[in-house]
């Protein structure tokens, strides 16, 4: 068994590069986060709040979901309450949630107000209808479909995410 | 619409779609009614917000009409005055003025039915959730005192 020698220069340039490293690292670290930030960030956007709705609950009418969300609007941050209008299809057994903003000029709009036209989405500012489904319907000022709320189940209970828009029903 | 200039530059493309103006009036005091005049201006923000929600697309939040109590009301008729015939060069159809001070009750008469007085309700001590549901509750009388209003100038 030889006895391994350590010269004085090998000892020295072992210690720098390790020393030197773990400061490179220190400064390095730090910039490789804020780079990525942006990707972090994305991920937590998407996500889903709780809402008190059962999803066994769930019937073919649509009800109103009313959820509370923490928001960050630069140094604010505040409470905020969304709703969604929410149902069942009888048909295919799927869960429709749909955000209750009107696709015309952003009103909010309600389930079977209008006796004139039961069944239907109702807008009260300009008499914007829309089908159960969301479907704009043609010849009222809305241009869109009803925006979507991507939903999971968690629980028993309904947890929605950010309402993304559709061109087409 | 909120008075911003995001909301203010869609008003601008939509003038006729958007025919309607509501004005908070709320007193600012240091007596011994200061309690009193925040808890009007805690909830008549509030309820408007409440407004301005639910007919995003058909009205403008103005900013409050904020005047000191105890002024002379003649003085504050006058300038509200001003105010209406501006908003109404503006291009507004309809205009709204939410109060929860019963100083401007005597003045129905003039101001006539756009004046809507809402007695306020103390939120200091509630959760949440529970002012929502308080807020939401007032606000939906109002809601159709809107559509009303609307209705009948179809």
């Amino acid at each position: 068994m030889s006895k391994h020698q350590v010269t004085r220069r090998q000892f020295l340039s072992y210690t720098l590069t390790g020393v030197g490293g773990f400061m490179a690292a220190g400064m390095l670290m730090p910039m490789v986060r804020f780079a990525v930030d942006p990707v972090l960030k994305g991920e937590a956007a998407g996500s889903y709040h709780p809402t008190t709705q059962k999803v066994a609950d769930l019937t073919d009418e649509p009800v109103r979901v009313d959820f509370t969300y923490k928001q960050k609007d630069a140094w604010y941050e505040s409470d905020v309450t969304a709703t969604a209008w929410v149902y069942k299809d009888k048909g295919t057994g799927k869960i429709v949630a749909l955000s209750p903003i009107c696709k015309h000029l952003g009103c909010t709009v309600n389930w079977n107000t209008n006796p004139d036209h039961p069944n239907q989405f109702f807008c009260p500012c300009h008499f914007g209808r829309y089908e159960k489904d969301g479907k704009n319907i043609p010849g009222t000022p809305p241009p869109q479909p009803l925006d979507l709320y991507p939903f999971k189940e968690k629980g028993g209970y309904l947890y929605l995410g950010k309402p993304q828009p559709r061109t087409e029903v | 619409m909120k008075w911003i200039p995001q909301d203010i530059e869609t008003f601008l493309n939509a003038k006729e779609y958007i025919d309607t103006a509501v004005i908070p009036l709320v007193p600012l005091s240091f007596e011994e009614d200061v309690k009193q005049s925040a808890e009007m201006s805690e909830f008549i923000t509030l309820l408007t917000g409440y407004i301005e929600r639910q007919f995003t697309g058909r009205i403008v939040l103005l900013p409050s009409f904020t005047y000191l109590t105890h002024k002379n009301m003649d003085f504050l008729l006058t300038e509200l005055t001003n105010w209406k015939s501006s908003v109404e060069q503006g291009g507004f159809k309809h205009i709204f003025y939410v109060t929860s001070d019963i100083g401007w009750k005597e003045y129905e008469d003039i101001l006539g039915p756009s004046l809507l007085w809402i007695p306020s309700i103390p939120l200091e001590k509630m959760e949440e959730m529970q002012k929502w549901i308080i807020v939401e509750s007032q606000g939906k009388q109002l809601l159709n005192l809107f559509s009303r209003k609307w209705r009948e100038n179809e």
